[in-house]
């Protein structure tokens, strides 16, 4: 058997050019987020689903949880705040993300009298960049699927003293008790889409009453127009990325995470997505693909590690493979464009938070898998446990059955976190991955 | 001869014996590791002992043991836990201390002292070897490195790094890939001692960090390990001459309570009532002999 | 121990043995669900008996292949159990409680038992919003359509309102044996009470409390329970029974666990609902209330501090300690348990944390944990009195 794994570190992913224009844009919300206080902006913390654009309408700032930790483990500053959380008394196997935004994001806010004390006086956690995130004045609670996600808002709120106002909205879990009960259609599901509405709508009215404001639904129609657009021509990008090789890795698609989760929904997202589109289109005329060679093509399941995007996206290159598609990226982040109805978007928002990845309970995730399976015409499935990601992780052993099942797909599963990467054990990694890969290999030899 | 008392510790990889006499001197203090939880390792620290002391078992007239295994041990008139004699011991030997991290072969503790000298709070591993010494030897191994001097050599690290796995196992296979990197012993011991240090935030912050702090246990013998743990917890550490025996200084104490405590009671008891006098006499001959004549029972299998 | 307590100790112990013998016996359909909350009197309205499904003491085997070790244990045995067939009595599953690794295993159960219909309707997890009692009440409609359907038959009102007053009574009766306990009346280890509740999770209600009218009945007045050791209150395990030999090892160190807000204990037990008016609202509200009688992490309740409640419960019987039983990778727990912590710190009140596992280890440095709290809380004496 003839594979390349020899020579796997010499090779590197061939990065898009349009990935600096993601950071720079990424840096700017951030400095701007910094800036709010000073400016007399309302700020308000939240997790999970992107609520952003009701608060963008609000002129309020935004703070969503999941990527403040993301950010933070990205740029290398998680640990002091991973620390002090476990200072704090937080174990180590709880969500890493509610962890690090507990830890640095609360325990380091002055304003938070209650557990600044707990922290050294010269703590470099004070010093960094998760301080200076301004206090919430709001915390709203919608968190898909995950009670964790929702404890972590109430764990805030109490950390805050129970002083800053927080709306909690109940997100139903799409399980399907009936026949009847399909993606994205059926009477359960429109009665969850009915109840989410319906908490939306509340919780405009809770936003009105902190700013004293009227809510400028004409705004959130226009941010909605901007998300909408930004969101179809990603979708465009990603599927052309069926061509062989793939003009574009995972990887590259989770460098686009932010600017259909939380930056401003305006023109600059759907320029961004306009300039990474043509990048891959230009690709495809021109044969280039996202790996140096490419023998495999994957599919990545599970939550981004994300301290290791760029390392990782080396090693698949270093295998000559490409992961071509993922749940996390391609089903999830205004994915489902076409149920946005601009007029009254509140019915087409609720649509997208209920069917994110974590949203849709197995059977139907494992049917939207094997679609993607089966368009990107792909060879083998990885599937990354997170291991404080519980919510992400779960289904993978059904996921690896049933796409494996259907399609015949070898799987390689190892162990690892979003944030926190003492759970990530490498050699284990490498092991797994390269079994699979000669699976896939063994495969192809009794199909000559 | 003069009345001594004995404190074992029967711990998960050494044995710990000390004696001290009437007056609570130490006479003797000796270590031995015969391999995990065995017979051997604490009958032969505990002959040690008596060697060093320079008496015989007819000598001992209490003895209170402590560590893992002591309730095995018959030879103990009573066993008390380790989280008490540790404090104990540590107290005695810096009675100031108001923190005590003690960090052995398998388990790692850390415990709140109220003014009183005795236990406020306490912290403890579970079942896992994270940051305790057994993590240290795991590792000590992989680089090659003697336990003895893996302190010293990671001392001498020029680059911090990383190692980010908790679990000895886990972390035993990232060492050797760091090796198989090219990345330097001391650099590997060096991040090897920063986990460890690591791992002790978590038990400080259950019972309150207090100072003055004492660290006991073997690991306290490594001065990496206690470096690394005063920057990770932004403490000094005090560390006593001999902190491995802390445990059994401890349960010496308490022996050296319990014998001279029934002398008082009985001394009471002598004012009060009239006591049959000859029934006394023979219990305060027998009760030493008794605890003697188990110890040298035991010394004799061998 | 009385014979009363033999026969709901044995049904404890192997409850998915008693349910299979109940359903041979009676030819009546059986229904299991998952802790937490799940009103299973809606399903004893049907005819039908509802059955708790319970943790199991089998080491997990074919169940590791569905779901990852770093799951509670609970839920990881639910797993395994389905896996090899031990719930083939079950004649459907309904559960409606909102934590994501209970979810998570009912997923992979339900793959695991592709004949057997497995219902969710979620109970609104936020229980104070303008819209809690509507949506409460919407998802014990659709729960009780469910029944209706998968069991083909007709469940009334005044089936509702039946069985509520047969739950209440079995409330009652083991709130009865709580108070005989506290106030010195009957000694009942805490592995005996845990058989008495646990028992009521897997058995006929009925018979049940008849024979916890026996027990009840027996007691003779005056008894010192104590017996020189010390008051402990215990807290935690929020869905799976702690292993009876914790509790054991926990009184024979000198302490004596006097009240508790464990699942298999006062939590499960600690709500009546309204005997009167609407069922389905009564239902809802008594669901909505339940954190008035023991706190709950998994449920939003802005006015509800379980730190705060547990220093009161600790006062309110006499402990003069707390120990805490935390399920490992329970995060509800891991996320509460800071503040309780803190709150018994400054409150100056001994606690002590024990992590537990399915796979049980380490007794042994639970008990040098558990001995040394005993001598610590002992020196302590009384608690400062908390102010209510």
């Amino acid at each position: 058997m003839n594979i390349a794994v020899a020579d796997q570190q010499i090779k590197r992913a061939n990065r898009l050019k349009a990935t600096k224009l993601n950071n720079r844009m990424v840096t700017d919300y951030w400095d701007d987020l910094f800036k709010a206080k000073e400016e007399g902006r309302l700020v308000c913390w939240y997790e999970g689903v992107a609520i952003n654009p009701i608060l963008q309408a609000a002129d309020i700032a935004w703070c969503h949880g999941e990527a403040m930790s993301a950010l933070l483990a990205a740029r290398n500053e998680e640990g002091p705040a991973q620390e002090a959380a476990e200072e704090f008394g937080y174990d180590r196997e709880l969500c890493s993300y509610a962890r690090t935004h507990i830890g640095c994001g609360v325990l380091t806010q002055n304003s938070t009298p209650e557990s600044v004390s707990d922290l050294p006086r010269d703590s470099e956690v004070r010093k960094g960049l998760a301080a200076r995130v301004p206090a919430p004045d709001m915390i709203i609670s919608a968190y898909p699927f995950c009670s964790t996600g929702q404890q972590w808002d109430d764990m805030l709120y109490r950390q805050f003293g129970k002083k800053v106002p927080i709306f909690n909205i109940s997100l139903p879990w799409i399980w399907g008790n009936k026949p009847s009960a399909k993606y994205m259609s059926g009477p359960e599901y429109r009665e969850a889409v009915a109840f989410l509405v319906q908490q939306l709508r509340e919780c405009i009215t809770f936003i009105e009453g902190i700013t004293g404001k009227k809510f400028d639904h004409d705004r959130l129609r226009e941010i909605m127009g901007y998300i909408k657009r930004a969101a179809e021509i990603k979708v465009e990008a990603m599927r052309l990325c069926k061509a062989k090789p793939s003009p574009a890795s995972f990887f590259e698609w989770t460098n686009s995470i932010a600017p259909v989760n939380f930056l401003p929904g305006g023109p600059d997202i759907v320029n961004y997505f306009e300039i990474k589109k043509a990048e891959i289109q230009e690709r495809v005329d021109n044969g280039v693909g996202s790996a140096p060679v490419e023998k495999y093509r994957l599919f990545w399941d599970g939550i981004m590690n994300w301290n290791k995007i760029g390392w990782l996206a080396d090693k698949f290159a270093g295998y000559d493979s490409c992961i071509v598609a993922g749940r996390y990226t391609h089903m999830g982040f205004w994915h489902e464009t076409e149920v946005i109805d601009l007029d009254d978007p509140l019915d087409g928002m609720a649509q997208n938070y209920l069917t994110c990845p974590i949203s849709i309970s197995a059977p139907q995730m494992v049917d939207k898998i094997v679609e993607h399976c089966e368009y990107y015409e792909l060879d083998g499935l990885i599937l990354h446990g997170a291991r404080t990601c519980r919510a992400f992780s779960y289904p993978q052993f059904l996921i690896a059955e049933g796409v494996g099942k259907r399609l015949g797909l070898p799987v390689a599963m190892f162990e690892g976190d979003m944030v926190d990467e003492s759970f990530y054990k490498d050699e284990l990694v490498n092991s797994r991955v390269e079994a699979m890969l000669e699976q896939i290999e063994a495969r192809r030899a009794r199909s000559m | 001869m003069a009345a001594h008392v004995l404190g074992i510790d029967f711990g998960s990889t050494t044995g710990k014996s000390v004696i001290l006499d009437a007056d609570g001197n130490v006479k003797a203090a000796c270590v031995s590791s015969k391999g995990a939880v065995s017979d051997e390792g604490v009958k032969a620290s505990l002959q040690d002992a008596l060697d060093e002391a320079g008496i015989a078992v007819a000598d001992i007239v209490r003895c209170v043991s402590t560590g893992y295994g002591r309730r095995m041990l018959d030879i103990a008139d009573r066993s008390i836990t380790e989280i008490t004699c540790h404090a104990r011991g540590a107290v005695h030997m810096v009675p100031e201390a108001r923190m005590v991290i003690d960090i052995g072969g398998q388990d790692s503790k850390v415990i709140g002292i109220d003014p009183n000298g005795l236990v406020a709070q306490f912290a403890m591993n579970d079942r896992c070897a994270a940051g305790t010494g057994k993590f240290l030897e795991v590792l000590a191994r992989a680089v090659n490195v003697d336990l003895d001097r893996m302190g010293e050599v990671a001392l001498s690290a020029r680059e911090k790094i990383q190692i980010t796995s908790m679990c000895a196992t886990f972390a035993e296979t990232e060492v050797i890939s760091l090796l198989a990197e090219g990345v330097a012993k001391p650099e590997i011991l060096g991040g090897v001692h920063a986990a460890i240090a690591k791992r002790t935030i978590g038990l400080v912050a259950r019972v309150g960090k207090r100072e003055p702090a004492v660290m006991t246990g073997g690991v306290a013998r490594n001065i990496a390990a206690v470096r690394h743990i005063e920057e990770a917890l932004d403490i000094k550490l005090i560390i006593p001459p001999d902190p491995q025996i802390a445990g059994a200084l401890g349960a010496a104490l308490f022996a050296l309570d319990d014998y001279r405590n029934e002398g008082a009671s009985r001394r009471k008891a002598d004012e009060k009532v009239e006591v049959d006098l000859e029934a006394e006499a023979a219990a305060m001959q027998n009760c030493a002999p008794a605890c003697a004549s188990k110890i040298a029972a035991a010394l004799a299998i061998h | 121990m009385h014979p009363a307590l033999g026969v709901l100790a044995e049904a404890a112990r192997r409850p998915n043995d008693h349910a299979r013998r109940w359903k041979a016996k009676t030819g009546r359909k059986v229904v299991g669900s998952f802790p937490m909350h799940f009103p299973a009197e809606v399903v004893h309205a049907s005819g039908a008996m509802p059955v708790v499904l319970q943790e199991s003491d089998d080491p997990i085997t074919v169940g590791g292949a569905g779901m990852y070790p770093f799951f509670c244990g609970y839920t990881r045995s639910v797993v395994d159990q389905a896996s090899k067939g031990d719930f083939d009595y079950v004649d459907a599953i309904m559960f409606g409680d909102h934590c994501v690794q209970i979810l998570s295993a009912a997923d992979i159960v339900r793959n695991r038992l592709p004949e057997t219909q497995v219902g969710f309707y979620q109970l609104i997890p936020s229980l104070r919003d303008k819209w809690s009692l509507e949506n409460s009440m919407r998802a014990l409609d659709r729960l009780i359509e469910g029944i209706e359907e998968t069991l083909g038959v007709t469940i009334t009102e005044d089936d509702l309102r039946a069985s509520i007053r047969e739950f209440n009574e079995n409330r009652q009766l083991i709130r009865r044996l709580y108070e005989l306990r506290r106030t010195g009346a009957i000694r009942l280890r805490a592995s005996h009470m845990q058989h008495i509740v646990k028992s009521s999770m897997v058995m006929d209600k009925a018979e049940h409390n008849a024979l916890l009218r026996q027990i009840v009945d027996s007691v003779e007045p005056g008894a010192d329970t104590l017996g020189g050791g010390l008051p402990v209150y215990v807290s935690g395990h929020l869905c799976q029974a702690p292993k009876p030999a914790v509790l054991d090892m926990i009184e024979d160190c000198g302490a004596v666990i006097v009240d508790d807000d464990l699942y298999h204990g006062y939590r499960y037990i600690s709500m009546d609902m309204d005997e009167t008016g609407d069922p389905v609202k009564a239902i809802a509200n008594w669901y909505l209330n339940r954190n008035f009688g023991a706190p709950c992490p998994t449920r939003l309740d802005p006015g509800i501090d379980w730190d705060g409640w547990l220093l009161k419960a600790v006062d309110a019987c006499g402990a003069k300690g707390m120990i805490v039983l935390m399920a490992k990778f329970c995060e509800p727990h891991y996320f509460y348990y800071p503040r309780i912590r803190k709150a018994f710190q400054v409150a100056d009140v001994p606690h002590l944390l024990i992590e537990t596992e399915h796979e049980m280890l380490g007794l042994e440095n639970m008990r040098t944990k558990v001995e040394t709290f005993v001598e610590v809380a002992r020196r302590r004496g009384t608690p400062q009195r908390i102010a209510s």
